[in-house]
């Protein structure tokens, strides 16, 4: 009996720890999702830039403001700024699409982990209950 | 008549949407529609600050310069000159700003409001959507709270049951025919029935072949003589028409084809098109389809003469097929002379619809005028030509 009790023990330690990791795992999931939807917006907004730009004359003014500067700028550089800008939030996207598709596997292969123990955890209960 | 059997289920709606979750998800979705409310706001508000600002723009440039309380700290304003007053510091976005005229700065001020009209349509439309989800959860959970339950029923033809009924009564008092469901199966099985009469008499016919060597005289003769026969039964029935006859009786048809083909091996498609083609012609003579169900109804035997007079038209050169269906169609003819019992008794089986037993009994009796006369088939109104069918059948007994 007291055997089957440490196992028991045993098992809710596991069951824990697993529960820790997916929330962990769940939290990591979330981040990921804002940061994607930031930098969504980021890339909508650089793109809208990138056209106001083309709209402009050779000869505009384009300022930039660099913390509480603003720092006046040739039209093709910020052009070309404004283009590397969106390659590299298209960059970003991408990795964090990955990554997050790597999250949710991880997530639910805890998933059944957790739930393999549970049955564990039942089966000892229920032999316990019979003894 | 009959009852069809009718299998069904009934399930309670508070087992299939259990209230408990239907509320969640009633909540779920009110969640959401707030959401999306909020957003909208937001989006109306950037809207009117939109247009304001541009109305702004379009009238700084009506003076020179404008004299203004600067604001100068948090709490703090000084009387002030607004100069250069053509002369806009537009933001473009993400840090990046530039020198733009009134005009220019409206231009890209009106643009930024379309992109915000176009989100706040989006946005409308996923409302929409919500609200469609909501009303239907809504109503679900008012019917779970009144315990109401659903009900499926399915329907199964149980026309032979019914036909085998409705015989009898049928046969008694001829009428205008039932419903259109009724008349239907019946004919179903009417169909049924003569088409596994049809085929235990072809294989009787099968043994003894004729010659048949008249596929194109009486293709003709055939049409034409459809067409009176037609007519002429037309005028003696008072059936109404029933559109939906005519689908089954081309369905119908079809099928006895079918079996016919593959006893004689002929081309199913085109026996098919035949037939259709031919009831079509029928159908488009009568003002009733009623009548047009009545050749077939007249069943075996001017299935039968129908079948043959396809096969005519369609295969010319199939000859020894045709001789013995014509032959199975004189067997037909024969029994139902001789025999006025069997034949009306499938007969008023097969039709539900009183009115086709009515017209059952005139085409036997016409039958028996013309058998032994003619020994024709059963063309009704072949009264007035009996120069016809008499011909049509010493080619087919050649």
């Amino acid at each position: 009996m007291s055997s089957s009790s440490i196992a028991l023990r045993e098992l809710q330690r596991d069951l824990e720890n697993k529960a820790n990791d997916l929330s962990k795992l769940q939290k990591d999931i979330a981040k990921n999702h804002q940061v994607r939807k930031k930098y969504t917006i980021q890339l909508g907004e650089n793109e809208l830039v990138l056209k106001e730009l083309d709209l402009l004359k050779e000869d505009a003014n384009v300022y930039k403001l660099i913390g509480p500067v603003l720092v006046k700028q040739d039209l093709a550089e910020a052009n070309a700024n404004v283009r590397k800008r969106i390659e590299y939030i298209s960059a970003e996207l991408k990795r964090l699409d990955g990554s997050l598709q790597d999250l949710e596997e991880k997530q639910h292969s805890k998933r059944e982990a957790i739930l393999k123990v549970q049955q564990r955890i039942q089966s000892h209960q229920a032999g316990k209950a019979k003894a | 008549m009959g009852k069809p059997e009718v299998k069904g289920t009934v399930t309670s709606l508070s087992s299939v949407f259990p209230p408990e979750e239907m509320q969640k998800a009633a909540k779920m979705v009110e969640g959401k529609l707030s959401e999306k409310q909020n957003e909208m706001n937001q989006l109306k508000e950037f809207i009117a600050d939109n247009t304001s600002l541009i109305n702004l723009v379009q009238k700084l440039p009506d003076e020179l310069h404008h004299d203004i309380m600067v604001p100068f700290g948090k709490a703090a304003f000084f009387p002030g000159r607004l100069i250069h007053t053509n002369e806009f510091l537009v933001l473009l976005g993400e840090s990046y700003y530039a020198d733009r005229t009134a005009k220019q700065t409206v231009e890209i001020l009106k643009r930024r409001g379309k992109s915000l009209m176009s989100k706040v349509d989006a946005l409308k439309a996923e409302m929409q959507d919500l609200k469609a989800e909501a009303s239907f959860f809504d109503s679900t959970a008012s019917e779970v709270a009144d315990d109401l339950v659903e009900i499926r029923e399915y329907e199964e033809d149980n026309s032979t049951e019914r036909v085998s009924q409705s015989g009898p009564v049928e046969l008694e008092s001829p009428s205008v025919a039932e419903a259109d469901n009724k008349v239907s199966a019946s004919e179903d099985d009417e169909y049924a029935r003569l088409m596994s009469r049809l085929e235990e008499l072809e294989k009787e016919e099968l043994a003894a072949e004729d010659e048949d060597a008249n596929a194109n005289a009486t293709e003709t003769e055939t049409d034409s003589d459809e067409d009176e026969l037609t007519e002429a039964a037309f005028h003696r029935k008072k059936v109404e028409g029933y559109s939906s006859l005519d689908h089954n009786q081309r369905y119908l048809v079809s099928q006895p084809r079918k079996q016919l083909q593959q006893s004689k091996g002929k081309d199913p498609m085109n026996e098919e098109m035949s037939t259709t083609y031919n009831h079509q012609d029928l159908t488009n003579q009568l003002a009733c389809t009623g009548l047009t169900a009545e050749p077939v109804t007249k069943g075996e035997i001017s299935r039968g003469r129908i079948v043959h007079q396809d096969t005519k038209m369609l295969n010319p050169p199939v000859n020894a097929s045709v001789p013995s269906e014509k032959t199975s169609l004189k067997q037909i003819i024969h029994d139902s002379s001789r025999n006025e019992k069997p034949v009306q008794t499938p007969k008023s089986e097969f039709d539900s619809s009183k009115a086709f037993t009515g017209s059952i009994i005139e085409h036997t009796e016409n039958l028996e005028k013309k058998l032994p006369e003619q020994k024709t088939t059963s063309s009704q109104s072949s009264d007035s030509k009996p120069s016809k069918p008499v011909s049509r059948f010493k080619m087919q007994r050649k």
